[in-house]
């Protein structure tokens, strides 16, 4: 199976989602609605199967060829070996199909995320980020390279219409620094991009 | 990936609310997902077709519509009442397939949602979303108007990810149109229904009357 294939998703069946998860929102305000995305989202980690690898190559190769779960979803390159660049949304096709059907993006979406970088950590703008960055987190808990746990860290974010969302300035030259990349060239890669992201090892 | 996280917990779900639970939030997520596209309103069939055909209406969201044209629903009169339409992809395979190698398998909860609607609702869902898209496709003809009149939506048969098929007799009587047609359209369509004006006077509801 190609990976193209895999990202590929129905507009219908993502519509609903979204709407099922305003429906969420409608009843339990922007705390409930983060509560059920991160719920979600770990859910999906949970059913993954649990994944290790060798060497650090090997798994960089797993994560860039789609091979790993924690690529599955996502178009990914590697500018570094720590470095992940996310060059598409996968959630793209939804947003777009959302926006063009029934209308702005429902402004719970970013309130959820307010909430979320204030009680989480900060590094979303829409309900979409939470539950990737989520998946990523909890995904990661579940592989091992060389024996030792994978970690992720969000360095920053795009937004389908173009918001960027970088970590806070405190956090960025420590993160900059492990992903081996610049604040110029974090720029440049936000440009065409929709995230940045690293993963390590203690 | 929304979609496969859905998915993932549907099993949750159906545990926590039952799979009755899930079908209620399945229907008010289709009831809903038709009342933000909405209205719509069309000088005739001609004009809504090409909409169709063109993916400028609401149904359009669930991929490749086919109008049949060759296949018009006439009233006692002998008046175009109605079409049938054929979807060309499930709107779920995609994402079965996604989840099959993604995560593995599809959750036990998606086979019992159906079985639950096909037991109290109607007999026609292969999966568990048929609940959210049948329900959506109702309630967006509702929306719709063609000369002025609205439209209703009756499933008719659909054929799911392994084959199976589902096919609803009692509406093919009402519109006057033969199983086994409708049987043979499966081959190479996943979904067909008819769209026919709201309260028209169909000639197999009068023949049973």
């Amino acid at each position: 199976m190609r990976k193209k294939e895999l990202v590929k998703d129905n507009p219908l069946v993502d519509v609903a989602a979204y709407l099922f998860l305003e429906d969420i929102a409608d009843k339990q305000g922007a705390a409930g609605m983060n509560t059920y995305l991160m719920s979600l989202a770990a859910a999906l980690a949970r059913s993954m199967p649990e994944e290790e690898y060798d060497s650090w190559d090997s798994f960089v190769e797993a994560l860039k060829n789609g091979d790993s779960a924690l690529s599955t979803f996502e178009d990914v390159e590697m500018p570094t070996k720590h470095c992940v660049v996310t060059t598409e949304s996968p959630f793209l096709r939804g947003w777009q199909e959302y926006t063009k059907r029934i209308g702005n993006f429902a402004s719970i979406h970013y309130e959820v995320a307010e909430y979320y970088n204030s009680m989480v950590k900060p590094g979303a703008i829409d309900s979409q980020d939470i539950i990737i960055q989520t998946y990523r987190s909890e995904m990661a808990k579940r592989i091992r390279v060389e024996g030792k746990q994978l970690r992720v860290a969000h360095i920053a974010t795009v937004a389908p219409d173009g918001t960027k969302k970088v970590a806070p300035e405190e956090w960025l030259p420590i993160l900059l620094e492990k992903a081996g990349i610049t604040q110029t060239m974090l720029n440049m890669i936000m440009r065409n991009n929709a995230s940045v992201w690293i993963v390590y090892t203690e | 990936m929304l979609d496969v996280a859905l998915v993932s917990l549907i099993q949750d779900m159906s545990e926590k609310a039952g799979v009755e639970g899930t079908i209620q939030y399945w229907l008010r997520v289709g009831e809903n997902l038709a009342r933000r596209m909405g209205k719509e309103a069309y000088m005739g069939w001609p004009s809504f077709n090409v909409a169709l055909r063109e993916g400028r209406t609401a149904f359009s969201i669930e991929g490749e519509v086919t109008a049949l044209t060759d296949l018009a629903i006439t009233d006692v009169d002998g008046d175009v009442v109605g079409y049938i339409y054929a979807l060309r992809e499930c709107v779920f395979n995609p994402t079965i397939t996604r989840i099959r190698y993604s995560v593995g398998e599809v959750p036990e909860a998606d086979r019992l949602v159906a079985e639950e609607y096909n037991n109290s609702i109607q007999d026609t869902a292969v999966c568990n979303f048929c609940v959210i898209h049948q329900k959506f496709r109702e309630e967006v003809a509702k929306n719709i108007t063609v000369a002025g009149q609205q439209l209703e939506c009756l499933q008719l048969a659909d054929r799911g990810f392994t084959g199976e098929t589902k096919i609803a007799s009692d509406s093919l009587k009402k519109i006057g149109i033969n199983e086994e047609y409708v049987r043979s359209l499966l081959r190479n369509y996943a979904c067909v229904y008819a769209i026919i004006m709201h309260g028209a006077r169909l000639r197999g509801e009068e023949e049973e009357a």
